[in-house]
């Protein structure tokens, strides 16, 4: 957020009284936000009978059993390699096929552009559970279903609105001077957009990269219709099986739940600019 | 079993079973046989194509289920498939392991496209009629002799129109396991027969309860604990599995007290507090654990269960009952076991004979022994030797599963009952949120819902009943 | 290829020159592949509500699939679920916007509170599903924490219980979807014009009368898109939560309308019937497409504000 020096200002303008209050609350909230987290790792650090034991306390001994049965069950690595195959070939399309269509909209100018933006910004509403059955039927007889390529077909094109949308917001931010000098020197669209455009664009695509990973990631329903068979599923839809499976041994199905939570949260704490950016961007000018 | 594995992952799995079937009839009825990929394993047997002698090569593909019920199935498989080409050098035998929640969805795109493996694994009843229906099995009563067949348990569950479809190999049922100790402590005496009535249960929960005992203990978060004491009274007072099926197309009603009245005992163990508080927060597993732990008197257990909970109170603490007897029907007198999967030859098979006589040699007296020791399941065959059962609770299940008539009621109703109907049905009971006679309205709506949906599938079912 | 196309687009002076296939070409991969995710599912949605299929095809059976739907209480029930879920969303938006108030003023330890409070937003709801089922759970930690203070009575079967189970979901779609919306509203904060407080200040305004005639106002525009955000979530994005804590149970007392056409569609083969469900949530949600068209569509359509 801003500079600091405003914000030093501006904090004691508006403070006023109840700074108890207000750290009881963020405590609490801070607590309550964190402590799933927390229990997730706790369980999953506990041996079953020190969980049947005590479900809440300490994981005292620590055991790292749990991880070493998810690894020895071998589905959850499999299922891991499945979601960032997915997840990196649905970004890469959509980014790709987003760019070229966000730059038409954006630098360009030609009929239905207009037109066409809004339509990304309506898609963006439509809900998955109405598209996901005529998607199955139309795909079951192209040998598409239960296959990686139908799953990132899907997922790049929903992924699609919300990046020309974020894409073209992006582009117009650009100083307009580069795109008339590039003109005048005669430069085509092609060149405008590969060496003033893309290179210039990078904060702008590294927040549409992060905030469509963590779609792809968390994805649930899509993964669950579209990749049924047990090697190809997806880490999220994998772990309902997974839960089904191991119903007695809450500490494994922990430990497991914490293998799907970490990449994304590892990314967070790491890039957590580009998250906050990305997620509000388009929100706020 | 059946309810237990399927159905976790459940409602997913079912998923697909579904469209393939569907994504024929609704518009392009082009079979789609490269729909499932990697499960649906290559198939060379239905392209050699050869005339079946004793010398010519046979190849033969079987899409295999069964490790998920009984642990060690695999093995016992990949072990009975080596002794097999050892005598009959002519045959290859290709054995491709079946995931659970494609194995409705991938024999589904087979059968759609009259072509995959020689045999094949499908549930008993609904799901093994369901393909007889789309014409994808070739009865195996034509195949193997009567005197062979006759040593099969369970075969009611197959058979149609006057033949057997599919053959069973294992058996699992229901017991109800109880802790010794703690009747002990409460003053109640279990059985002198193989169960009690239902007045003696109520009788022995209340002197439990009084004792601040939890009398029964279970879990129906996921509404499997319902579905099991559907199995095991909700047919009390029918004759046949054939009354079940009236209900079900129609010809009588859910709302009769026949069908749900046992929904008003249900609820008097709720009501009465003998079943354990958070049974809602807790999947049927988790409940069965509390059993476990000590912390009720009474579970519901599968063989496997009962053999974790003496394992986890040790033998002498652990005794086992049938589920106690309710009702007045003929169905009240019968077991709960289910042979659960069924192997049956497909029909497009160019060697039905050969896979044939594969089934009947897993059912050789040698290889039912190896069945039990690899597992730990009894076998569904009379010729099975039941001396091989060493602990005792174990073998009374194992008498309970293997003696009279069986039946196993979840069998005989569409999925969509099942899953719309019997599990939100004992949740309504369980959560206390409804009462016996709302559980039977839902029964009979959803029903009304399916049949008005799927007048294919009704009139299969009312061919049932013919 | 001819660069004359390109323009400033916030810049009056563009002229239109001859026509240039080159943003034809641009966009055609993206309009193709929303023309095979987005317009063939909706125009087959609408022919199958329509149609039943039997073995020797499909049939038309006009309106009776939707005759299906609201004659079944389960549809009624999940669609209610559904309305339900939305009316949290007020409750939500005043809860992100006073922790986004009180981490503006910078309170000790407020870059880690902001951290915190997003982190539920980053794990999939599966992951949180799961979690809950447990926490919630009858013998889970909120009812450890009731009983411990001597609040046994008020211990609950949080997601067993048909009427608290909605309750318990919404609580925790708040939980994870509320940091998004501190994150926002902390965003928009930082560039309120300093001078305005300042302004406030001089007429006198106390703390809340700088909230509310200040911040909020200021706000106005990223509180519209959050709440139509959150009210697309609702509608349209609550599957995963109620499918990893309660499958729709007990009965039916959880499900929603993505559960009810999921399963109608693939487990019940009641193909008809899901279009016909499918129909009538799109319906529902057009509204919010206009909504969202005012809020989000306008300002961007050709940069200029």
């Amino acid at each position: 957020m801003t500079d600091r020096g405003t914000r030093r200002n501006r904090t004691r303008s508006l403070r006023s009284g109840g700074t108890v209050f207000r750290h009881v609350l963020m405590i609490s909230m801070a607590i309550a936000a964190i402590y799933p987290v927390y229990y997730m790792v706790a369980t999953s650090l506990k041996s079953k009978q020190t969980w049947t034991a005590d479900q809440f306390g300490p994981p005292l001994p620590p055991t790292l059993e749990n991880y070493a049965a998810v690894m020895a069950d071998g589905r959850i690595p499999i299922w891991f390699l499945n979601s960032v195959l997915v997840t990196g070939a649905s970004v890469i399309a959509a980014t790709a096929i987003s760019t070229l269509a966000a730059f038409a909209i954006a630098r360009l100018r030609f009929r239905g552009q207009t037109f066409l933006l809004r339509l990304m910004v309506a898609l963006m509403v439509i809900p998955p559970a109405v598209l996901i059955l005529p998607l199955f039927l139309g795909l079951q007889p192209l040998g598409l279903t239960n296959s990686y390529v139908g799953v990132v077909l899907i997922y790049s094109g929903m992924l699609v609105p919300i990046s020309v949308y974020l894409l073209a917001s992006f582009f117009r931010t650009l100083p307009v001077e580069l795109f008339e000098a590039a003109r005048i020197d005669g430069a085509t669209t092609m060149r405008i957009l590969r060496s003033i455009v893309l290179p210039l664009s990078a904060p702008g695509f590294v927040t549409l990269v992060v905030v469509n990973a963590l779609w792809v990631w968390n994805e649930l329903l899509i993964a669950l219709v579209f990749l049924q068979d047990d090697q190809r599923r997806t880490l999220m839809a994998g772990l309902t099986l997974f839960k089904g499976h191991y119903t007695v041994n809450e500490p494994l199905i922990m430990a497991g739940t914490f293998i799907a939570a970490l990449p994304m949260l590892l990314l967070f704490l790491f890039g957590q600019r580009f998250f906050v950016r990305g997620l509000v961007a388009g929100a706020v000018k | 079993m059946r309810t237990t594995m399927v159905r976790f992952g459940g409602l997913l799995a079912a998923a697909s079973i579904v469209l393939s079937a569907c994504g024929s009839a609704a518009s392009t009825p082009a079979p789609t046989p490269a729909a499932t990929t990697a499960a649906t394993a290559p198939t060379d047997s239905a392209s050699t194509a050869a005339v079946p002698t004793n010398a010519e090569p046979v190849e033969l593909t079987y899409w295999y289920w069964a490790e998920s019920d009984a642990p060690g199935a695999d093995k016992w498989m990949a072990d009975s498939v080596a002794a097999y080409q050892k005598d009959h050098p002519n045959v290859t035998i290709k054995v491709v392991p079946q995931a659970t929640d494609t194995l409705q969805s991938a024999f589904q795109t087979a059968a759609a496209s009259k072509s995959g493996p020689d045999i094949a694994s499908q549930w008993a009843t609904g799901p093994v009629l369901g393909f007889v229906w789309s014409d994808a099995i070739s009865p195996i009563s034509d195949l193997v002799p009567a005197d062979e067949i006759k040593h099969w348990l369970n075969t009611s569950e197959n058979t149609y129109q006057g033949k057997l479809w599919a053959m069973p190999m294992y058996l699992l049922g229901i017991g109800m396991a109880y802790n010794k100790e703690l009747f002990v402590k409460a003053g109640v005496t279990p059985p002198t027969g193989d169960r009690w009535t239902w007045d003696e249960f109520l009788a022995a929960s209340a002197k439990l309860k009084a004792a601040g005992i939890t009398p029964f203990v279970g879990g129906d978060k996921n509404g499997y604990l319902g579905a099991w004491w559907f199995a095991n009274l909700g047919g009390q007072q029918l004759d046949s599995e054939a009354d079940l099926v009236k209900a079900v197309v129609g010809e009588a009603s859910f709302t009769d007290p026949k069908y749900s009245g046992w929904y008003t005992e249900l609820e008097k163990l709720v009501k009465a507090g003998y079943i354990n508080n958070d049974v809602m927060s807790l999947d049927l597993d988790q409940g069965v654990r509390q059993f476990y732990q000590g912390k009720g008197a009474m579970a519901f257990t599968s063989d496997g269960m009962l053999a974790s909970a003496i394992k986890e109170l040790g033998a002498d603490k652990v005794g086992v009952m049938r589920p106690p007897k309710w009702g007045t029907g003929t169905l009240a007198d019968a077991g709960n076991a289910t042979q659960s999967i069924s192997f049956f030859v497909t029909k497009w098979s160019q060697h039905q004979q050969a896979a044939a006589d594969f089934l009947q040699y897993l059912h050789t007296p040698e290889r039912l022994t190896e069945w039990y020791k690899a597992t730990g399941v009894v076998a569904a065959d009379d010729r099975f030797d039941s001396t091989l059962v060493t602990v005792p609770q174990l073998q009374q299940m194992a008498k309970f599963e293997t003696t009279g008539q069986q039946t196993w009621l979840e069998n005989w109703i569409p999925s969509q009952l099942d899953g719309d109907g019997d599990l939100p049905a004992g949740q309504l009971i369980f959560s206390g949120s409804g009462t016996a006679a709302d559980a039977g309205q839902l029964w009979e709506r959803v029903a009304g819902t399916w049949r008005a949906a799927h007048p294919d599938e009704l009139a299969n079912w009312q061919g049932l009943l013919k | 290829m001819s660069s004359t196309a390109i323009v400033s687009t916030t810049s009056a002076s563009a002229r239109r020159r001859r026509p240039d296939l080159t943003p034809y070409l641009l966009v055609a991969p993206a309009v193709a592949l929303i023309v095979l995710i987005y317009g063939y599912p909706i125009v087959r949605i609408f022919i199958d509500s329509f149609l039943s299929p039997t073995k020797t095809g499909a049939k038309t059976v006009g309106v009776a699939n939707y005759g299906f739907a609201v004659n079944d209480p389960v549809f009624w029930k999940s669609a209610g679920n559904n309305v339900f879920l939305l009316a949290g969303v007020p409750l939500m938006t005043v809860l992100a916007l006073l922790f986004a108030v009180v981490l503006f003023d910078q309170i000790r330890g407020w870059r880690v509170y902001r951290t915190l409070v997003f982190t539920p937003y980053i794990m999939a709801v599966p992951v949180i599903g799961a979690t809950f089922v447990y926490l919630y759970g009858f013998n889970g930690i909120v009812n450890t924490l009731l009983r411990d203070i001597g609040l046994g009575g008020v211990a609950q079967d949080w997601l067993g219980n048909p009427t608290l189970v909605m309750p318990s979901i919404l609580s925790v779609v708040i939980y994870r979807e509320l940091g998004f919306g501190v994150m926002l509203f902390l965003a928009r904060m930082a560039s309120i014009r300093l001078e305005l407080y300042e302004a406030a200040e001089i007429d006198g305004a106390g703390w809340w009368a700088r909230l509310r005639y200040v911040t909020i106002p200021q706000l106005r525009s990223v509180i519209g898109f959050f709440v139509v955000i959150e009210l697309i979530t609702m509608l349209s994005w609550v599957f995963a939560y109620v499918y990893s804590m309660t499958g729709g149970g007990p009965g039916f007392a959880s499900s929603v309308l993505e559960l009810y056409i999921w399963k109608n569609a693939f487990a019940y083969r009641a193909i008809g019937i899901a279009s016909a469900v499918a129909v009538l949530l799109l319906v529902a949600t057009s509204v919010l497409i206009v909504v969202q068209l005012l809020v989000r569509g306008g300002e961007s359509e050709t940069g200029e504000e």
